[in-house]
């Protein structure tokens, strides 16, 4: 071994042993996600466990269920693919708010303990701002309105006066939820949105359903009940197919969606436009939201599938986040909160142009 | 020969409409274009805009029988979506409200009040009252324009809700004035309203803060 090597190999331990970790829990609904992140937004191990129903939505209990059982299993496999001790650790994240109680207690509970006895500080993060701040990191996007779907939320948001303001939002249930909720009455097992996706493919006509914009705000129940009322009509079958229903569910929903999305950015003047959450795998919203993201000389980015989703490392990278600008927070504050909005939160580190 | 229409150019470039500019025999006029939309699909997109167009235009036509300034329309073509109306020439509030004196203020916001109070009162709603939809003109009156998002509504929620949305935009386009904007406005809405129906006026204006405590999210304890 020549002296080179060694000044390399001796640099790289250097900075193995400098660079600081933090682990993400994520525990809002059915996914149970534990990701280690380090300090400069490079995601070492992420790994995911997923509640799926056998019929219905998600049971809180059941859900709880599961993760007590696995949670230390997700927690094991994390930090033996990023080949880390739990020692490693230097900072604990956790999902706080918004979400199911019973299942946020989960992660709580755990990220106390840890940070009890590790010694290590632990930061509680709102999951609607762990979205939009990994969709910033992934994407290298500085200030973007962000539109968030997904199965638990629907909100487009931007940053303006030290909060991500919600600009509109669904006033009942999310898009996510109306997209699971059709692929149940139709038969589709857990997770629908990709496979409507792919019947909507095979469509040849599109049925009037209602439109719902309330000024900025979103109503899907209408929409709902108007699809389930086209299910079980006596014409079906006969005068259009699932795939016509399929079709004219997502073209009217997504519609509903980029309309929203192009009267904030119009009222922001936002640069660019960042969509996620896990509807944001569908191909046919990315294309209506990237149209017009075009058409006001916006730029476009869907966030990488695998990030889009609920994830632990959007909780680390949040975490770290927040505990470079205000350290870590103190037990007391590490309250679970279901109900939480985003704009309730300040955004410190925001200011300081990170 | 005279052109009898003539579009000259685009003033503003809405999410939904573009305002264009031009002259309709002879009289200034603002195109107001629901442009189609790419995104959408064909049967989405012409049943949006056609609808949207006649319910706009049936509204400012209904509500100039009150009285209240809105623009005259002329024509309306529902095959390009278009409205062809009256040109108001003046400025936005929004632009001029924060340079004006005190006085000036709370005498236009009472102003302001007073219409909205006379299309409440006779079942219209706006549905989008911001400071950048009501104009002033050089003669000092107040025009409202814009009824894109027009309802008709008799429920106290449907009008709370409406001025609600006021109340946001004076607190966030406004915020140093806001407290005697927002009660000139209120005593001008409670003028306009009348005395006759002053319980139901006095209801609709103690419901806003009902539907502030009301939003997503908002805590159990905090509902009424």
């Amino acid at each position: 071994m020549n002296q080179y090597s060694i000044v390399i190999i001796n640099f790289y331990w250097v900075k193995v042993i400098n660079r600081q970790l933090a682990l993400g829990i994520e525990s809002t609904a059915h996914t149970w996600s534990v990701g280690i992140i380090d300090f400069n937004g490079t995601v070492i191990s992420l790994v995911n466990d997923m509640f799926i129903p056998e019929k219905g939505g998600l049971h809180p209990v059941l859900v709880r269920e599961q993760h007590l059982n696995n949670f230390t299993q997700v927690l094991n496999r994390a930090l033996s693919e990023a080949s880390i001790s739990i020692k490693d650790i230097n900072l604990i994240a956790f999902s706080k708010s918004p979400g199911l109680g019973p299942i946020l207690k989960i992660g709580a509970q755990v990220s106390r303990l840890l940070s009890q006895l590790l010694k290590i500080p632990v930061v509680a993060v709102n999951h609607c701002i762990a979205h939009i701040e990994i969709g910033r990191l992934m994407c290298e996007i500085e200030d973007p309105l962000t539109l968030y779907v997904s199965g638990g939320n629907t909100i487009i948001s931007a940053y303006e006066s030290g909060r991500y303001q919600i600009f509109g939002e669904t006033l009942d249930i999310p898009v996510g939820n109306l997209i699971d909720s059709f692929a149940r009455d139709v038969g589709i097992p857990h997770p629908g949105g990709p496979k409507v996706e792919e019947l909507a493919k095979k469509a040849l006509k599109y049925l009037a359903l209602p439109y719902v914009v309330k000024g900025m705000d979103l109503s899907f129940s209408g929409l709902y009940t108007a699809t389930k009322r086209l299910l079980e009509s006596k014409d079906y079958g006969k005068k259009y197919n699932i795939y016509d229903v399929a079709h004219s569910l997502q073209e009217t929903a997504f519609a509903m969606l980029t309309e929203v999305t192009e009267r904030a950015l119009a009222h922001t003047g936002k640069k660019e436009v960042l969509l996620t959450g896990g509807v944001a795998a569908n191909k046919k919203l990315q294309e209506m939201v990237k149209y017009v993201s075009k058409e006001h000389n916006a730029r476009f980015e869907v966030v990488p599938l695998k990030y889009a989703g609920d994830n632990g490392a959007m909780i680390g990278w949040t975490g770290i986040l927040r505990y470079k600008a205000t350290g870590g927070n103190i037990l007391s504050d590490t309250q679970i909160n279901p109900k939480e909005r985003m704009d309730q939160i300040t955004i410190p580190w925001r200011n300081k142009g990170i | 020969m005279l052109e009898e229409i003539v579009m000259e150019k685009i003033i503003h470039k809405g999410a939904e409409a573009n305002l264009i500019y031009g002259h309709w025999f002879g009289k200034e006029v603002i195109f107001k274009h629901r442009i189609p939309k790419g995104y959408r699909i064909e049967q989405i997109d012409r049943k949006l805009r056609v609808n949207r167009t006649l319910n706009e235009a049936k509204a400012l036509i209904r509500v100039k029988k009150y009285g209240v300034n809105v623009p005259q329309v002329y024509e309306i073509d529902t095959k390009n979506s278009t409205i062809i109306m009256k040109y108001i020439r003046g400025k936005k509030l929004k632009e001029i409200l924060d340079s004006l004196p005190n006085k000036k203020k709370t005498q236009f916001l009472r102003e302001v009040g007073k219409n909205i109070a006379i299309l409440h009162k006779n079942g219209h709603i706006h549905g989008d009252i911001t400071t950048s939809n009501i104009i002033l003109t050089e003669t000092q009156d107040i025009f409202i324009i814009d009824f894109g998002l027009h309802d008709y509504s008799d429920y106290i929620e449907d009008k709370s809700t409406d001025l609600h949305l006021f109340k946001r935009v004076l607190i966030s386009s406004h915020g140093n004035d806001f407290i005697i904007c927002f009660d000139a406005f209120l005593e001008g809405y409670r003028e306009g309203y009348g005395p006759e129906k002053i319980d139901e006026c006095k209801q609709i204006i103690k419901n806003i803060s009902i539907i502030e405590t009301r939003g997503r999210y908002v805590k159990k304890e905090d509902r009424i």
